[in-house]
C-alpha cells in the first residue's frame, strides 16, 4: 500500500466533511463529491499495489480489477447523487431564494417540549 | 402436518372479517373451524405420541444460514396443543352467545384475531426450532396487544394493550437474547438437542436468567405482573382464552421444557422457585381485595402462575408430574370461572360483588358449574385441582432443596393455598350468595335473566371435566405421565411413573391439605376482620405505580436524548455522526494501530506530486467563498484523482472520472447561475474552529483505518483470481467490464436502478410546484 | 445567459463533432469488453456529444424538439439490461449468466458475441438517458 495514497483519503475526507458540515447546500454538495473521492481512494488503496492497467494480454503484475469495478459504479451513483442533491439545492432556492439550511422548525418545538416537561 | 394446521388457522383467520359481515356473531362458529381440525389431528396422532413417537415438521427457511422452521410434537406438547385447541373451541361457541345483543362492527377482526392467536399458541407448543418458538412467542404477544385493545374507543383498554405489549415484549428481548446465547454455547438451534445434552458454564448461566426473565413477563410474575390485571380490559372470551388458560402459560411451558435439563444448576431453582413464591403470595393477597369478580380471578390467575413456577422450577421427577396435573387443572376450572363471570356480566350487566345478589338461588345450573370449578382451584377434596394439589405438596416433601430451604418453600405453598382457598371462597360468595347489596349499591341478580344453555354449556364442560378428573383420575393420569415423560427427568416406569390418584392414604401431603383447608376456612369464617386488616394495611408501591413511573422517565429520557442529538441543526447531525464513528471504533483502532506489510511512502515521485497538489486544491477549496470558483476547485480535485488513477493502473475508472467531472461542471454551472455568487458570510470563529477539528478527526480515523485494514488482510485477494477466469468465461480481455457485465452484472443492475430513481427524482423535483404556479395564475 | 447570444463557433463546431463523438461513443461501447471502455463510459460521451450540442444551442428546449424524451432512454436502457438476465434465466441458466459465441466473417475475422454486450448496452442507454435527463431539466430556465 501506498501511505500517499492512505494521507489522499484521508485528506478528501477531511475537507469533505469540512463542507457538509457548513450550512450552505452549495457546499454541502460540494463536500459530498470530495467525501466520495475519499471513499474511492479508500477502495484504491486496499486492492494494494499500483500495477498494469487489467487487460488480459499475457502479462502478469495487474492492478486489482475488482475495486476497480467497484470505484467505477460508485463514481456513476455519486454522479446521479450529486445530480439529485443539486436538484434539491435547486428546489430550495425556488422556495426561499436560497440555499441555506435553517434548523428545522419541528425538531426545535420537540426539543423545547422536552425541557418543559423536565421542568414540570 | 403441523405447519399446514398453522396455515390453516391463518386462512380462517384472513377469511373471518370478510364473512363476519354476512354471519354476523355466527362468525365464531366459522372460527371454531380452526380450532376443531387441530383438536382432530391431535387426537389421530395422540397414541403414536403419547408412545414415544413425536409428530415432526420442518420447513427450510435459510439452508445456508442453517435457519428452518422445525417442529415436534411431544407428549407435553400434546397435552399443552390439546389445551390450545380444546378450550380454543369452548371460546369460540361461547363467544357466539356473549356478543349477543351488542352486535359489534369489529367483531370479524375480533374472531380472526382469536384464531390468529390460537394458530401462533399451536405453533409455540410445538416448535422445536428455538427462533421458531421466538417468532411464535411474539406473535403471541402481538394477538393479545390486539385482542385487549378491542375496545379501541375506551383510554383504559388502549393503555393496558399498550402495558401489556411493552411489559411482554420487553421479556421477549430477554428471551431472544437468551436464546442466542444458548444456541451460541449448543451449537445448535433444535430445544430438545440442547436440552438433551445441555451445555453449561457462565455463558449458559446467563442465558437461564434471560430465558426466565422472558419466562417470567409472560407469565405475569412479580414484578412483571402488573399487565395482566390491566388485561382484564379485553373482552371475557379473551380473558378466559389468552389471560388464564393458554397464553400465560406461555412463560410456565418454557420453565417446564428447562427445568428437568437445568434444576440442578446453580442459579436455577433459587431463581425460578423465589419468584413463583413471590407471586404466589400477592396475586393471593392482592385476589382477597378485589370487588370485580375478572380483577379477583386474574388476580388469582397470577396466584397460580406462581404456583406453576414453584412446582415446574424443581425438575424434579414428581415435580414435573405435578406441575404438568397443576397446568391442566388450572386451565379447566380458571377458563370455567372466566366463562361464568362472563355469563353474569353478560346477563346482569355487572360483575361488582357489592351489587350482586342471590343469583345462587334463582341460577342452580349455573352456580352448580362455578362451585365446582372453583372447588377445583381452592383444591377441594373429590376435585381435580386436589389431586393436584396433592401431588404438588409431596413434591415439596420429599423436595430437592436440602434443610430449612425445602421447609420455606413447603411453608410459603401452605399459606399461598390457604389464600386460594379464602379467595376461591370470595369468588363463590361473591358471584352467588344472597348477601344483599353492599350500602350505597343496588342489588342485582334475583332479576337476571336465565342464561341459554348453549351459553352455559361451554362454561359447564370444563368444569364438570374437573370433578370428573377428580373423582377418576386414571385416564387422564396416564396422559399427564405421559407429557411429563416427555420433558426428560420421568422414567415412566418408576415410582413416579404411577398413575394419578384420588387417595393416597395417610400421607404428609394429606395433612398439609388439611392444614391448609383448615387455615384457609380460617380466612373465610373471619373474612370482614381480613378484609379490614387489608384496607388498613398500608399499600405498598404496586407495579402498577412501578410501570406509570418507569413509562414517565422513559419518556422524559426520550426526549431529553431527542432533544440534544435533534435539536434541528443539520451541522449537529452530521457532527454527531461523524463523533460517534470517530470515538466508537476510534477508540479500538488507536489500541490496534498497525500499517501493512510492504508500505511504501509512495509509488512514484509522480504520485506524491499529485497528492500535494490535490491537498492544495482541497486547502484551497474549504476556505474560497465564490461560488464559481469553487466549482472549478471541485473539478480540478476529480481530475487530479482521475490521475491517481492513472498512476494506480486503473485506466477505465480515470477515463470515467473524467467524463463525469467534465459533465459534473456543466452541471453545476447550470445551477448555479441561478445562485447568489458568494456564499453566505462565515460564521464565527469558535464555530469554524470545531466543525475543522470534527473534520480532520475524521480525515485522520479514515488513514488509520485504511492503513490498520490494510494489515488485517489474511485471505489472497480475489482480483487474481477474476483476471485469470475474465477469457475463459466472460469472453472479454477488459477484466473490469467483464466484472462489471458479467461477474457482479447484479450490482451493475442494482446500480443503473438507482441512477434511473435520481434522474426521475431531479426532473420531479424541478418541475415540482409549475402545475401550481399555473393554476394560482388562473 | 440571457437572450441569444449564440456563438458562431461554438454552434458550427458542435455541429461538426457531434456525430464524430457518437460514432466513438459506439466504439467504445462494442470494444470495451476487451480494451478501456464499456456502458458507462459510452454513455457518457453520449451523452457530453448532446450536451455540447445543448451548450451551442443555449439550452433551448425548442432545439431538442423531436428528440426521444431521456425518460423514453432510461426505460429502455432498464428493460434491455432486466431482459437480458432474464433471457438467461429462460435459457436454463442463472440470473444474468452470460454466454458468448465466437463467430468469423469474412473481413472482420474472428469476433466473439456475447450477451454481455446486450446487457453493456442497456448500461449505455440508461446512463445517457441519466445524463440527458439532468441536463435538460437543470438547464431549463426557471419560470
Amino acid at each position: 500500500m501506498s501511505l500517499a495514497l492512505a494521507v489522499a483519503a484521508g485528506i478528501l475526507v477531511s475537507g469533505g466533511l469540512y463542507l457538509v458540515l457548513q450550512r450552505t447546500l452549495t457546499r454541502v454538495v460540494l463536500g459530498f463529491g470530495l467525501l466520495s473521492h475519499g471513499a474511492n481512494l479508500v477502495l484504491l488503496a486496499a486492492g494494494g499495489r499500483a500495477g498494469a492497467v487489467p487487460l488480459v494480454d499475457g502479462r502478469r503484475g495487474m492492478a486489482d480489477p475488482l475495486v476497480q469495478a467497484m470505484i467505477l459504479t460508485a463514481i456513476v451513483i455519486t454522479f446521479g447523487i450529486t445530480a439529485f442533491l443539486l436538484a434539491l439545492a435547486y428546489r430550495s432556492w425556488q422556495l426561499t431564494r436560497d440555499d441555506q439550511v435553517e434548523d428545522d422548525r419541528e425538531d426545535r418545538r420537540i426539543a423545547r417540549l422536552a425541557t418543559r416537561r423536565g421542568r414540570r | 402436518m403441523i405447519p399446514a394446521l398453522i396455515a390453516w388457522h391463518a386462512l380462517v383467520a384472513s377469511a373471518a372479517p370478510v364473512l363476519a359481515r354476512r354471519l354476523g356473531r355466527r362468525v365464531f362458529l366459522w372460527c371454531a373451524l380452526a380450532p376443531a381440525v387441530t383438536l382432530g389431528w391431535i387426537v389421530a396422532v395422540a397414541p403414536k405420541v403419547r408412545a414415544g413417537d413425536p409428530a415432526t415438521a420442518s420447513i427450510r427457511w435459510v439452508p445456508a444460514l442453517g435457519l428452518e422452521l422445525g417442529f415436534r410434537m411431544d407428549g407435553f406438547g400434546l397435552l399443552m396443543a390439546g389445551v390450545v385447541a380444546g378450550i380454543g373451541l369452548l371460546v369460540f361457541a361461547y363467544a357466539r352467545s356473549y356478543f349477543a345483543g351488542h352486535e359489534h362492527p369489529k367483531l370479524g377482526a375480533l374472531g380472526a384475531h382469536l384464531v390468529g392467536f390460537a394458530g401462533a399458541m399451536f405453533g409455540l407448543v410445538t416448535a422445536d426450532n428455538v427462533f421458531a418458538l421466538f417468532v411464535f412467542w411474539e406473535l403471541t404477544a402481538v394477538f393479545s396487544f390486539l385482542l385487549i385493545g378491542f375496545e379501541d374507543t375506551k383510554g383504559s383498554a388502549r393503555g393496558a394493550a399498550r402495558e401489556a405489549l411493552l411489559i411482554t415484549s420487553l421479556g421477549g428481548l430477554a428471551l431472544l437474547a437468551g436464546l442466542v446465547l444458548l444456541t451460541q454455547a449448543a451449537g445448535r438451534a433444535s430445544l430438545a438437542e440442547i436440552l438433551a445434552s445441555p451445555p453449561r458454564g457462565g455463558t449458559v448461566t446467563a442465558a437461564l436468567v434471560l430465558v426466565v426473565v422472558g419466562a417470567a413477563t409472560k407469565s405475569a410474575q412479580v414484578p412483571f405482573h402488573s399487565w395482566l390485571p390491566a388485561a382484564m380490559e379485553a373482552p371475557t372470551p379473551v380473558s378466559a382464552y389468552l389471560h388464564s388458560a393458554t397464553m400465560v402459560k406461555a412463560g410456565v411451558y418454557l420453565v417446564a421444557r428447562f427445568a428437568p435439563a437445568y434444576g440442578a444448576t446453580g442459579v436455577w431453582r433459587p431463581l425460578v422457585i423465589g419468584i413463583g413464591l413471590a407471586t404466589m403470595l400477592v396475586g393471593g393477597y392482592r385476589a382477597l381485595r378485589q370487588h370485580d369478580l375478572k380483577l379477583l380471578l386474574a388476580f388469582g390467575t397470577i396466584s397460580q402462575l406462581g404456583f406453576l413456577f414453584v412446582v415446574f422450577g424443581a425438575g424434579t421427577p414428581t415435580a414435573t408430574k405435578a406441575g404438568t396435573a397443576v397446568l391442566l387443572a388450572h386451565a379447566l376450572f380458571k377458563a370455567a370461572l372466566f366463562l361464568v363471570t362472563g355469563i353474569i356480566d353478560h346477563q346482569a350487566h355487572t360483575r361488582d360483588i357489592r351489587r350482586l345478589d342471590g343469583i345462587g338461588r334463582h341460577h342452580r345450573l349455573l352456580a352448580a358449574t362455578g362451585i365446582a370449578a372453583a372447588a377445583s382451584m381452592a383444591g377441594i377434596p373429590l376435585s381435580f385441582g386436589f389431586v393436584a394439589k396433592e401431588l404438588a405438596l409431596e413434591t415439596w416433601i420429599d423436595g430437592p432443596f436440602a434443610g430449612p430451604g425445602n421447609a420455606a418453600v413447603l411453608a410459603g405453598v401452605v399459606v399461598a393455598s390457604m389464600l386460594t382457598v379464602a379467595y376461591s371462597a370470595r369468588f363463590v360468595w361473591g358471584a352467588f350468595a344472597a348477601k344483599g347489596a353492599f350500602p350505597g349499591a343496588r342489588a342485582v341478580g334475583a332479576d337476571m335473566p336465565a342464561p341459554s344453555l348453549a351459553f352455559l354449556a361451554p362454561a359447564a364442560l370444563p368444569a364438570a371435566a374437573g370433578v370428573l378428573f377428580g373423582l377418576v383420575p386414571g385416564r387422564i393420569g396416564s396422559l399427564v405421565v405421559d407429557a411429563a415423560a416427555a420433558l426428560g427427568s420421568v422414567a415412566a416406569k418408576g415410582p413416579a411413573g404411577a398413575g394419578l390418584e384420588l387417595w393416597h392414604g395417610f400421607t404428609p401431603a394429606l395433612g398439609l391439605s388439611a392444614l391448609v383447608l383448615t387455615g384457609g376456612g380460617v380466612l373465610v369464617a373471619a373474612r370482614r376482620r381480613v378484609e379490614r386488616l387489608q384496607t388498613d394495611a398500608p399499600s405498598p408501591v404496586g407495579a402498577a405505580t412501578g410501570y406509570q413511573r418507569s413509562l414517565e422517565w422513559l419518556n422524559l429520557v426520550a426526549d431529553r436524548t431527542t432533544a440534544v442529538l435533534q435539536n434541528g441543526s443539520l451541522p449537529t447531525y452530521v457532527a454527531v455522526v461523524t463523533i460517534t464513528v470517530v470515538v466508537v471504533p476510534g477508540a479500538v483502532l488507536v489500541r490496534h494501530l498497525q500499517v501493512p506489510d510492504g508500505l511504501v511512502a509512495a509509488e512514484s515521485w509522480v504520485q506524491l506530486a499529485v497528492v500535494g497538489l490535490l491537498a492544495v486544491a482541497v486547502g484551497a477549496l474549504v476556505r474560497i467563498h465564490r461560488r464559481f470558483a469553487a466549482v472549478l476547485l471541485v473539478g480540478a480535485v476529480g481530475f487530479l484523482v482521475a490521475g491517481l488513477f492513472v498512476l494506480q493502473g486503473g485506466a477505465d475508472l480515470a477515463l470515467t472520472l473524467v467524463l463525469i467531472e467534465t459533465l459534473g461542471i456543466v452541471i453545476f454551472v447550470l445551477v448555479l447561475r441561478h445562485l447568489p455568487e458568494r456564499f453566505r458570510a462565515p460564521v464565527g470563529r469558535g464555530v469554524v474552529a470545531a466543525r475543522a477539528a470534527v473534520a480532520v478527526a475524521g480525515g485522520v480515523f479514515v488513514t488509520g483505518f485504511l492503513l490498520t485494514a490494510g494489515a488485517a488482510r489474511t485471505a489472497a485477494p480475489v482480483g487474481e483470481a477474476l483476471i485469470d477466469q475474465a477469457l475463459p468465461l466472460g469472453g472479454g480481455r477488459n477484466v473490469v467490464n467483464v466484472i462489471l457485465t458479467d461477474f457482479r452484472a447484479l450490482d451493475t443492475l442494482g446500480e443503473i436502478s438507482v441512477l434511473l430513481v435520481a434522474a426521475l427524482g431531479i426532473g420531479a423535483l424541478v418541475t415540482a410546484g409549475r402545475g401550481r404556479s399555473r393554476e394560482e395564475q388562473r | 445567459m440571457t437572450g441569444p447570444s449564440r456563438s458562431p463557433i461554438l454552434d458550427v463546431g458542435s455541429r461538426a463533432v457531434f456525430h464524430t463523438v457518437l460514432v466513438v461513443a459506439v466504439y467504445l461501447l462494442c470494444s470495451g469488453h476487451n480494451a478501456p471502455g464499456g456502458g458507462f463510459i459510452a454513455g457518457l460521451v453520449a451523452g457530453a456529444a448532446f450536451v455540447l450540442l445543448d451548450a451551442a444551442n443555449d439550452f433551448d428546449p425548442a432545439a431538442r424538439r423531436g428528440r426521444l424524451p431521456p425518460e423514453v432512454l432510461l426505460g429502455a436502457g432498464l428493460a434491455v439490461a432486466a431482459a437480458t438476465g432474464l433471457t438467461s434465466l429462460a435459457a436454463g441458466a442463472t440470473f444474468l449468466e452470460s454466454d458468448f459465441v465466437s463467430l468469423s466473417l469474412p473481413g472482420f475475422g474472428t469476433v466473439k458475441a456475447t450477451t454481455a454486450l446486450v446487457f453493456d448496452v442497456g448500461v449505455f442507454l440508461l446512463v445517457l438517458g441519466m445524463v440527458l435527463a439532468v441536463v435538460d431539466r437543470l438547464g431549463e430556465e426557471p419560470e
